[in-house]
């Protein structure tokens, strides 16, 4: 592999129009997979590239898991700052068939099995299955996004992935959390 | 690595977004840097709070699963067992993407006038200005006390001509309270009296002549009609009034933007949804003297104005909402 030598690209309209082009669909399969929602998750891309913009500075050239680790810190955020708001459903809790193009091949049971036994699971170990096993990254770059050392992330994969084979095991389980409603503006 | 390998292998089936086909981008690369830079720098550093849109994501995260009271009030139908109407909803202020600290609203708003497009009433010809709105609030009922407020929301239709004849359809709908307290309080109150009975019908009234001038866009005589001598506030409550009552053309529309961008106090807030669920974008002016919050909230295509609230500072929380559901040019009176 070539070693990278000169100074880095110029962070320029160009620069960002091109990571933009390059990346956006990404970040908005990221966003999919954890809101069901197409419009937010196309918000939550641009957010993301608002911030990227911002500090282009520090956007590395492998791109993608510093951008999934804005996307991750903006979605963190948000729930933080409701914290006295209930949970927002996990992506499995979610009806997907709402979501276009999740194909209706998708419900067979091993899927839905697969589903269910994610959502048992706490959200870094979800978080950390998602980033390998959906986003595809590798555990170096999964590393980046989760702000830990690979070596941890190697461990926590290690560990989700054995915690979601007894959650299939188990099945039929229930959910952990039950399904709760997000409500914003006008709470019921 | 066999355990990624392995995890994709696993989890790659169940990938919600497997299949999922994503569109392009809606908006450019440009536009973001636009975005970025109107936020980059408030007294020298960086201050962006996201917030609106990730409280958007959540809420269609919550109408996903069939919540659908929290972007879609008005119109949707309640999910089976959820009596939405008859409990009330509590209202929630408008969450908006710029929450702490938002830059001058001047620059954003002379950008949307010059960017706004048609609207569909610009096409459009009549004898009749047709206007839709939902309002709530102002005044609020509020208990001996003091602490407990509600106010019934309503819906009205006016079919209006340049003579300021038409009709006025107007319906009473269920009752919305500003925070929780509230809300439990007046149930308490409404379950200790009998309880109404029937559904108040839709009452027409007709309008009686009155001269209607349509607003200009020269803008000395708009900032007299907007009194914004009065100040942000005064501009915000005149500026509702004019999209209330009048289908503004575009180049009044555009004229309206940039008479308020020269108006002092108001904010950019950025990106917001309104109460109906429409995408928007949002300025307010702060009367820290009488403890009030105007929020202006316009299409950010065609400049339209598309919802006028009033909420208190401390606490923050809502104590009026005007929603402009429909305008347009007809020659049907309802």
């Amino acid at each position: 592999m070539g070693v990278r030598v000169g100074p880095p690209k110029k962070r320029d309209e160009g620069w960002f129009t091109s990571l933009y082009a390059a990346e956006y669909e990404h970040i908005v399969r990221y966003g999919l997979r954890r809101l069901a929602d197409r419009d937010a998750s196309a918000e939550l891309a641009q957010e993301v590239f608002v911030v990227a913009w911002r500090r282009r500075a520090e956007v590395p050239e492998r791109s993608l898991p510093w951008l999934y680790g804005v996307a991750r810190r903006l979605l963190a955020n948000q729930w933080r700052s409701r914290r006295n708001a209930p949970d927002p459903l996990p992506i499995t809790d979610v009806d997907l068939e709402r979501l276009a193009g999740s194909s209706g091949a998708d419900t067979s049971v091993g899927v839905a099995d697969i589903r269910t036994a994610l959502a048992n699971l706490n959200d870094l170990d979800q978080e950390i299955l998602r980033l390998v096993g959906w986003e595809e990254l590798t555990v170096s770059e999964a590393a980046k996004v989760l702000g830990c050392t690979g070596a941890t992330a190697a461990v926590r994969l290690h560990r989700a992935r054995r915690r979601l084979a007894e959650a299939m095991s188990d099945r039929p389980a229930q959910t952990r959390r039950s399904p709760v409603l997000v409500t914003i503006r006008e709470d019921l | 690595m066999f355990g990624a390998e392995r995890t994709r292998t696993l989890l790659g089936p169940a990938d919600p977004a497997r299949n999922a086909v994503v569109g392009p981008p809606l908006v450019s690369a440009r536009e973001l840097i636009d975005r970025a830079g109107a936020t980059e720098t408030v007294a020298g550093r960086r201050r962006v709070r996201p917030t609106r849109r990730l409280v958007l994501a959540a809420g269609t995260l919550a109408v996903a699963v069939g919540a659908v009271a929290a972007l879609q009030p008005f119109g949707g139908s309640a999910p089976e067992g959820e009596p939405v109407a008859a409990a009330g909803l509590v209202l929630v202020p408008v969450a908006y993407q710029f929450d702490a600290d938002p830059p001058a609203a001047g620059p954003q708003l002379r950008m949307l006038a010059d960017k706004i497009k048609d609207a569909a009433y610009d096409h459009q010809s009549g004898r009749y200005m047709y206007h839709h709105t939902k309002v709530w609030g102002d005044p609020l009922m509020t208990s001996a006390d003091g602490r407990h407020h509600v106010a019934f929301a309503s819906e009205t239709k006016i079919w209006q001509a340049a003579d300021g004849t038409g009709n006025q359809a107007s319906s009473q709908l269920e009752p919305q309270y500003p925070d929780q307290e509230s809300r439990d309080y007046w149930q308490r109150e409404s379950a200790a009296r009998p309880a109404a009975t029937g559904t108040p019908a839709p009452s027409v009234i007709p309008l009686p002549p009155r001269e209607l001038r349509p607003p200009s866009a020269v803008p000395s005589e708009l900032r007299e009609l907007l009194k914004v001598e009065y100040g942000a506030g005064a501009a915000s409550k005149e500026v509702s009034t004019l999209y209330g009552r009048y289908v503004v053309p575009r180049a009044t529309r555009a004229a309206v933007l940039r008479v308020l961008a020269d108006v002092p106090g108001f904010r950019w807030r950025g990106q917001v949804t309104d109460r109906a669920g429409r995408h928007g974008v949002a300025v307010t002016f702060d009367d820290r003297q009488n403890d009030a919050q105007s929020l202006l909230i316009f299409d950010p295509k065609t400049g339209e104005l598309l919802a006028h609230e009033r909420l208190t500072l401390s606490p923050v929380r809502i104590s009026s909402y005007k929603v402009i559901l429909d305008t347009a040019w007809t020659d049907r009176v309802g």
